[in-house]
């Protein structure tokens, strides 16, 4: 009896070292017994029914079997119905800031409140909205100007699709001339960080953000580096320069871009690409042409996350002589997915620099200010939806101006 | 009290063993719906369907994807074999994909490979992961780089 004892406590001492771990292994074995149990009894469930099914006459046999593939999938069940199915998702968020800036004051902020609209017409044709609501202090009416939201038609296309090399459509775009503006939008969770890079910021002129017109766009293996493209023509910069010309061009000189890159498939997470946009400006009584020229790097599989880009922006005055001016803005970011806690922590940096020479009148300070600054932070996602993220910024407007540090925590999410 | 102690020996060397050992699964297969005019896919283009950036097998078949829900082992070889992603990250990736409008759609999730099947008949142009010892003999299963499941170096396991 006491050999026994003893054996059997020889045989629990070295599995208890390792407990932990033996614990999880069971459980996921537990899961993964009880999920093959569940299929084993579908499966039985399926054969019996399938049984039934043979044992009816083949008319109604044909009804049944086509009912569930209906209720499984609604496209199918759309194209015999009366209409178009929309879909619905959002992003959010929400901020608390403190800058040691003159004249500014810490506090929470709303971020934009963002719906985006899907609807597949057929199986060709689709439809994409994307509506934004923004917290201002001045949207209301009224002296003095009170808080409230602006709303704003940010993307509505429609989309023609041929096939993968050819799409065609129409639309309020954001102007795909940069890597940032076409992959994140305006959902704050889908970036990594708190804020845009300056050079894309919403409201920002260094880049036109917004573009109504026409795009066609495909993408072609080219021998596993997977080209792809955008041509596009429209109403470029209103005449204030930040919008774009939604209501009608300002001048009879459409604009016009082209984006080119490639998705290689031996480096799977990289893309590399480049743009140039050419449009004629008329605002305060003068006309300038307009060519900006981009280039971007990017590495998203997130050990690490790389994204780089550049952009150029030439400005000729067409009304008086005077020198072209060339304004360049570009940044850096880093992040790392840590292999830690469920790979839920990504902290990142970023570099970013913005320099506007004297000679460009359009972009001239305080219209695009100078920067060179770094942002710092830590993004932990606290579901697969929901992300919180601290961040610290440091920023020069020109040299000899003093630094400018701020922080930032900010909860964003999709729903 | 002998046979306690046997009992517990039983217990413990099963338990033990239990502990040590994986369970093993068979191969998965790519199974699609019998108008798809493709027997053989290359890795990379696997990839480029289930990263939807190819959305057309030719101009008039679009490609629909149907993915197991999460937790299902099918769902979990594809993430980590193929696109080498985390559940979170392949749920981001295509909010993203869908949000920027580079699809109408994200994949279908299916409860069941029972469900696959019945899709994969109904649906033209669909695409299914699947157990390979659970595919019915009347499906299609696409070759994935000149292998079937079971061949030796078949990548999805």
């Amino acid at each position: 009896m006491k050999s026994l004892i003893i054996a059997a406590t020889l045989l629990f001492v070295p599995a208890h070292p390792l407990s932990a771990q033996q614990q999880r292994t069971t459980q996921t074995e537990t899961i993964e017994t009880l999920l093959a149990r569940i299929e084993r009894l579908e499966r039985r469930v399926a054969e019996l029914e399938g049984s039934k099914v043979q044992a009816q006459p083949a008319t109604q046999r044909t009804e049944q079997t086509q009912v569930p593939a209906e209720a499984l999938h609604p496209e199918v069940a759309q194209s015999a119905s009366e209409g178009p199915s929309l879909k619905m998702a959002g992003f959010s968020d929400f901020n608390f800031s403190g800058s040691d800036q003159k004249g500014t004051k810490s506090g929470f902020t709303e971020g934009q409140f963002v719906l985006h609209l899907n609807s597949n017409l057929t199986q060709k044709v689709s439809f994409m909205g994307e509506l934004s609501l923004t917290a201002r202090t001045d949207a209301g009416g009224g002296m003095p100007p009170v808080t409230g939201f602006n709303a704003e038609v940010e993307r509505s296309i429609i989309r023609f699709e041929h096939n993968d090399y050819l799409k065609v459509s129409f639309g309020r775009y954001h102007t795909p001339i940069n890597y940032w503006n076409t992959a994140f939008h305006h959902g704050q969770w889908l970036q990594t960080t708190v804020s845009r890079p300056e050079m894309v910021q919403f409201g920002g002129r260094f880049i036109p953000v917004h573009f109504v017109g026409g795009l066609v766009e495909g993408a072609v293996g080219a021998a596993g580096l997977n080209f792809n493209y955008n041509f596009g023509v429209g109403n470029g910069r209103g005449s204030v320069i930040s919008r774009g010309g939604d209501a009608g061009d300002i001048n009879n000189s459409r604009a016009w871009l082209v984006n080119m890159f490639i998705k290689p498939d031996k480096l799977y997470g990289l893309q590399v690409g480049g743009s140039a946009y050419r449009d004629k400006i008329s605002t305060g009584g003068r006309d300038f042409g307009e060519w900006i020229s981009s280039a971007h790097v990017v590495w998203n599989r997130e050990t690490p996350e790389v994204i780089a880009e550049f952009a150029n922006v030439r400005h000729e005055n067409l009304t008086t002589a005077s020198p072209v001016s060339n304004s360049q803005a570009y940044y850096v970011q880093t992040g790392y997915r840590l292999p830690v806690f469920d790979k839920r922590f990504k902290p990142y940096y970023r570099f970013e620099y913005i320099h506007i020479p004297r000679s460009d009148f359009l972009f001239q300070s305080p219209v695009v200010p100078n920067l060179a600054g770094s942002v710092a932070g830590l993004r932990y996602d606290l579901t697969s939806f929901a992300a919180l993220k601290f961040e610290y910024r440091n920023q020069r407007r020109d040299p000899g101006q003093p630094r400018i540090n701020s922080g930032f925590v900010q909860t964003s999410f999709t729903f | 009290m002998k046979a306690f102690g046997i009992t517990l020996i039983i217990v413990l060397i099963s338990g033990s063993i239990a502990g040590w050992t994986a369970p093993a699964g068979s191969d998965i297969a790519v199974v699609v719906s019998r108008d798809v005019p493709i027997d053989d896919l290359s890795f990379s283009e696997l990839r480029k369907i289930l990263l939807g950036d190819r959305q057309y097998w030719s101009s008039n078949l679009r490609v629909t994807l149907l993915i197991r829900a999460p937790a299902a082992r099918e769902r979990e070889v594809i993430l980590r074999n193929v696109l080498e992603m985390t559940e979170a990250q392949y749920r981001q990736y295509w909010i993203g994909k869908v949000f920027r409008a580079e699809s109408s759609s994200a994949p279908k999730s299916i409860a069941t490979n029972e469900m696959a099947f019945s899709l994969l008949n109904s649906i033209p142009g669909s695409i299914a992961f699947v157990d390979a010892s659970q595919v019915p003999k009347d499906l299609k299963v696409v070759r994935l780089g000149g292998l079937l499941p079971g061949a030796k170096g078949y990548p999805l396991n």
